[in-house]
């Protein structure tokens, strides 16, 4: 019987350890660099303003996280989040119920999750062109049902999320410390968390496994959604006004922070928490880019780069994989 | 044992949909109003629809090799910004033109080799292409629209050859072309296996990964083409002006009849479906109906264009 | 006895040929020859080596020793392409057509004639030069015509059309007949004659002994990876054929402790049919029995396993496991206590890239949390139970399953179901790819299992696997079962003759 012989290593860690371990020091290294470059770096303004971006962003991508270990992708992220502000907007000015508002934004996020998840599941058309048509269709009735228009003017109690402190901690900070918590619990603690690695692994063989594929597909991109439908709250929140174009620039840096976190597009590797230190690097690079006074406009430049070598690393790295 | 999948076409579906869909919206456009089947008017959607016809060709056979170029809007707009400012620049509307070329044929042959070479599933590949396309486009222009532009470029548009506006000749020659390429030379069989049959053209002696880069270089360079039809259109260029026309370009391969798997492509369809899509913003145009909206519309008929296609696919 | 040879030197010969696999001898100094104008039929049991040779004879695999000779004089055959310069083209059961192109571009794949405008196809001439070909082996169907459209007959004589195209004087066919009607095959033997009179020789693979009489000259039997005959076909017959396909001296321990009272009927099917190709399916495993199936490759047993467990949806049929009938879904047969340990461990059995512990548990993850919540502590136990049990060669349940030999791989595949709590088992080809050391594991692996009570359905394409473990079996061909025999029927050659067309 043939077996690889294996050299007993001095530490007992495994390997997705290591990466988290690699990516929290490359974190702090851009850490270190942007300090010295920059003076503004490290005053309190900014290292707040740092962890609310990033808090954002994470919430943003953490449901787009459990679809990509699917090897699936979800572009339409920033369409939702769009529709979702937009509509959770027109319904606390109706209302003046940021309880209701909040419902809807979660609900539209659902909803339109829901129908990510039947394309894919059901109909099988492969993710990325369903989730592509879907961004359009939604880019477009958000931008007919504003008709141009700005909403503003919330209720405090509702800005408190988006602009609020406690305890001198931005809030969104917190909400996003909850969802780390539950992203990692619903994937690591969960059976059906489980049953989604091993989807993204090998969908067949779950298949034949006795796990119900299509339905864990639904669950992931419904997931996916409402977590777009909340990130909307928090940026509603937070810049307290709503307009056709507030999910466009959106999805890049979502799945940017994604792949930068370690998740695989191939699908079956990757964490949750992984996605939250990719968002921490990603809101650092650009941050930094803010700082040393580079044209905003190079942004979306300096993400496609970063997502085209995180997949090429993942593509290449894979190639020598079992 | 597997043998190749026999697609199932029942017998009323030799009737392409995207010609019902056509005669469906010229019919029903004609009736919601006056305005519309007017000579003048159906000239203006033929003009209109000249740009997207040269994107939405080498789109097609992109598609056919089960692969997609969301960047091509971008490239579209960064050449033209390329090519805006070297006319500016050098007074010259040759070097201009070959700027824009340049432009689109780089990213062309960039998402060819991230798709071909290192493996990078087609739509993040142009994904990010598109992003970075996008972010050059902004810096370089400061968000501002080239202006100053001399009137030769102009008149690329509004000029006539024979009485036939240009615009309406760069779209037929391009047909033409993209006629004899996919149907008449090795490259266009190529095309087909790519999609169809990877192995089988490996086992035939041909390198599959050189016509793989191909294909998307000719992407690109049609993007730089294009360039110089929406530069002389607007007689300027914006860092935003062919954002999302790779959508119009994907919706009219959809509609047209090529399927996204299997390597199955009809490039008439696509000259079908551009001519659809073209009526389609035209005919919404004419009742008022805002550009968001539009593209809902589109975007609703690629979905039903997918589901069709996911349908007829199963059996 | 051999055939005498003819005063010519053989068109083509292959000469002391071997080739190993990890853990497998796929050919042993195997030596074979062709002449012209010959039809030389290739016999022999699945894994006697069939097919490695035809992939050998076209340059897709390098033998590990062994020469090649071309009429007399030794020739290196490396590359697919140098094969094909040498004239020889293989039909491989997947073809390799684009459905798109019409006939004509398929023919000539990457071989397509210029015209006179550079860079164009002269269309005219690849047409004719198709009609020409299509000509020669009597196929008259417009050339123009898309792929996808033709059945499987006509993109086979497309394959074939090919083939000749490139001046192909050896061509060789894998079991071309299996998918074709009556009709069909005689056009193709008609065609076979044509090219006979061309004086094309023809290696064709069949386990149709019908066919192997009809069309063959010659015919060469291989066994275990070696060569055991080559007779003339008018000096042989049917029955010692079989002799030599089957007799093979006992190498491997199967420690079975047969079942003589079985206990309750675990599974029953009735009368089943399936849109891949199976038809009016009945049979029965009891409690504690191991039930063979068997039959030749493309007889339908992997379809029947798949329609059992749910993976396939059935068009006629019943399926009941412990009297209760089932819904058709691996849900809910893997909730029932039904098992499928697949074909190819591979890609249907375990996700290669995830950790050995977590394939144990995927199955039974309803089960063992109900609440749903899952705890790494509770699993990694409950994958150290599994290991322990199967003695599963792993230093801990955290090792990627990818990196584990073939025989363990198939053990944490048995195991997954273990942990599920499964009770009736279906195993497809259980130890293909598994060396000799680790099969005896297996098969211990799954008597205890019998003995602890469990129904086991198993399907083997290697006879004496059936016979020295099953308690009976069901043989099938075609799609339907042909037949089934009771212990003291259960040999190696009526399983066989259960299996071949007559």
């Amino acid at each position: 019987m043939s077996q690889m012989a294996e050299t007993r290593p001095r530490l007992a860690l495994s390997r997705d350890v290591l990466q988290a371990f690699y990516r929290l020091l490359a974190a702090a290294l851009l850490c270190a660099a942007l300090a010295l470059a920059s003076d503004a770096f490290l005053t309190l303004g900014n290292i707040l303003n740092v962890l609310r971006q990033t808090a954002l962003l994470f919430l943003m991508a953490s449901g787009l996280t459990l679809v990509i270990l699917t090897a699936g992708l979800d572009l339409s992220v920033g369409a939702n989040i769009g529709l979702s502000a937009c509509l959770a907007a027109s319904v606390i000015q109706a209302t003046g119920s940021a309880g209701l508002g909040v419902a809807t934004g979660i609900g539209c996020g659902a909803l339109i999750g829901i129908c990510n998840g039947a394309l894919v599941a059901w109909l099988r058309i492969p993710s990325f062109i369903a989730t592509y048509g879907m961004m359009w269709m939604l880019t477009g009735v958000t931008y007919y049902y504003m008709a141009g228009e700005t909403i503003h003017g919330f209720p405090p109690s509702f800005r408190q999320f988006g602009s609020g402190y406690l305890l001198g901690v931005p809030i969104p900070v917190y909400v996003m410390v909850l969802f780390l918590g539950i992203g990692t619990l619903f994937a690591q603690r969960t059976i059906w968390g489980q049953q989604i690695y091993a989807l993204g692994a090998n969908p067949e063989a779950t298949r034949l496994s006795g796990v119900p594929v299509e339905r864990r597909l639904l669950l992931v991109y419904t997931f996916s959604g409402a977590m777009a439908g909340l990130a909307s709250l928090i940026i509603l929140a937070r810049i307290n006004s709503a307009q056709g174009d507030i999910g466009e620039e959106l999805t890049l840096p979502a799945i940017a922070a994604v792949l930068i976190g370690g998740t695989s597009l191939f699908g079956g590797s990757g964490s949750v928490s992984g996605t939250l230190i990719g968002a921490l690097i990603l809101t650092l690079v650009l941050n930094g880019m803010n700082l040393l006074q580079i044209n905003a406009s190079w942004q979306p430049l300096a993400t496609g780069l970063i997502i085209l070598l995180a997949v090429g690393i993942d593509t290449i790295t894979r190639r020598t994989a079992p | 044992m597997s043998q190749i999948r026999t697609a199932a076409l029942p017998a009323l579906a030799r009737v392409p949909g995207v010609a019902i869909v056509l005669v469906a919206l010229l019919v029903g456009f004609s009736l919601a109003g006056p305005r519309f089947l007017t000579p003048a008017n159906i000239a203006n959607i033929l003009m209109q629809s000249t740009v997207l016809i040269l994107l939405a060709l080498p789109m097609t056979l992109i598609i056919m090799t089960e692969g997609l170029d969301l960047s091509m809007g971008a490239v579209l707009t960064l050449a033209s910004i390329a090519l805006a400012m070297t006319v500016v620049a050098t007074g010259s509307p040759a070097l201009g033109f070959l700027a824009g070329l340049a432009v689109g044929l780089g990213f062309g042959l960039a998402n060819g080799a991230l798709v071909a070479l290192i493996g990078i599933p087609p739509f993040i590949a142009t994904l990010g292409t598109l992003g970075i396309a996008q972010g050059l486009a902004l810096a370089v222009t400061d968000g501002q629209s080239v202006v100053g532009i001399p009137p030769s470029i102009e008149r690329v548009y509004s000029g006539t050859l024979f009485a036939v506006p240009i615009p309406i000749i760069i779209g037929a020659a391009a047909y033409a072309l993209g006629h004899l390429l996919l149907y008449h030379t090795r490259f266009g069989a190529a095309v087909f296996a790519l999609g169809g049959n990877r192995e089988a053209l490996r086992l035939a002696g041909a390198s599959d990964r050189a016509m793989l880069i191909v294909v998307y270089a000719v992407g690109g360079l049609m993007a730089g083409f294009a360039a110089l039809l929406m530069t002389a259109r607007m007689n300027s260029a914006h860092p935003t002006a062919g954002i999302g026309l790779e959508f119009d370009a994907i919706a009219a391969v959809a509609v047209g009849g090529t399927s996204f798997e299997r390597g199955n492509g009809w490039l008439f369809g696509t000259l079908l479906g551009v001519v659809a899509v073209g009526v389609l913003r035209n005919g919404l145009n004419l009742l008022a109906v805002p550009s968001s909206a539009q593209v809902a519309c589109i975007g609703a008929l690629v979905i039903l264009a997918l589901f069709i296609d996911a349908l007829r696919s199963r059996p | 006895m051999s055939a005498e040879s003819h005063s010519a030197a053989p068109l083509f010969a292959l000469q002391g040929i071997s080739k190993q696999f990890p853990g497998v001898r796929a050919l042993d100094d195997v030596s074979f020859d062709i002449r012209a104008g010959e039809t030389h039929m290739l016999l022999g049991e699945n894994g006697a080596g069939k097919s490695t040779l035809m992939k050998i004879l076209c340059g897709a695999y390098r033998p590990d020793a062994g020469a090649f000779l071309v009429s007399g004089e030794p020739v290196s055959v490396i590359t697919p392409a140098d094969a094909r310069r040498l004239g020889i083209a293989v039909i491989f059961q997947e073809f390799t057509l684009v459905p798109y192109l019409d006939i004509a571009h398929n023919v000539f794949l990457g071989r397509e004639f210029p015209g006179r405008i550079p860079g164009l196809i002269d269309r005219g001439r690849l047409y004719r030069e198709t009609r020409r070909v299509l000509d020669t082996i009597g196929f008259d169907i417009d050339p123009r015509l898309p792929v996808h459209r033709l059945g499987v007959a006509q993109q086979q004589m497309v394959e074939i059309a090919k083939a000749l195209s490139q001046d192909a004087r050896i061509l060789v066919m894998d079991e071309p007949t299996a998918a074709l009607s009556e009709r069909e095959t005689e056009r193709l033997f008609a065609m076979i004659a044509r090219l006979k009179a061309r004086g094309v020789a023809i290696v064709y693979i069949s386990h149709r002994l019908a066919e192997v009489f009809a069309l063959g000259d010659r015919i060469t039997v291989l066994r275990d990876g070696r060569k055991v005959a080559s007779v003339l076909a008018a000096q042989t017959t049917p029955d010692e054929l079989v002799r030599l396909m089957v007799g093979r001296s006992i190498d491997t321990t199967y420690g079975r402790h047969f079942c003589d009272s079985p206990g309750d009927l675990a599974l029953e099917v009735k009368g089943i049919s399936a849109d891949s190709g199976i038809s009016d399916v009945s049979l029965t495993v009891r409690a504690g029995e191991i039930v063979g199936l068997a039959g030749l490759v493309g007889s339908g047993r992997s379809e029947v396993a798949r329609a059992i467990f749910g993976a396939d949806r059935i068009t006629a049929g019943e399926i009941r496991m412990f009297g209760a009938p089932m819904d058709g879904s691996p849900q809910d047969s893997a909730r029932r206590g039904m098992a499928l340990i697949p074909e190819n461990r591979k890609t249907q059995g375990l996700a290669l890239a995830r950790s050995v512990g977590d394939n144990i548990v995927l199955a039974g993850l309803r089960k063992m949390f109900r609440s749903g919540i899952f705890s790494p502590r509770r699993a990694t136990e409950a994958a150290q139970a599994v290991i322990e049990r199967l003695r599963i060669a792993t230093p801990s349940p955290r090792r990627t399953v990818g990196f584990l030999s073939g025989g363990n791989q198939q053990k944490v595949v048995v195991g997954k179901w273990l942990n599920a709590g499964a009770r009736f088992f279906i195993f497809d080809e259980p130890t293909r790819g598994i060396d000799v050391g680790a099969k005896a594991e297996i098969f211990k692996l799954i008597d205890g299992l019998a003995r602890e009570g469990a129904a086991i359905l198993m399907i083997s394409s290697e006879q004496s696997e059936i016979v020295h473990v099953c308690d009976r079996a069901y043989v099938m061909r075609a799609g339907r079962i042909a037949g089934e025999l009771a212990r003291q029927q259960l040999t190696e050659a009526n399983i066989v003759r259960l299996g071949m067309h007559q």
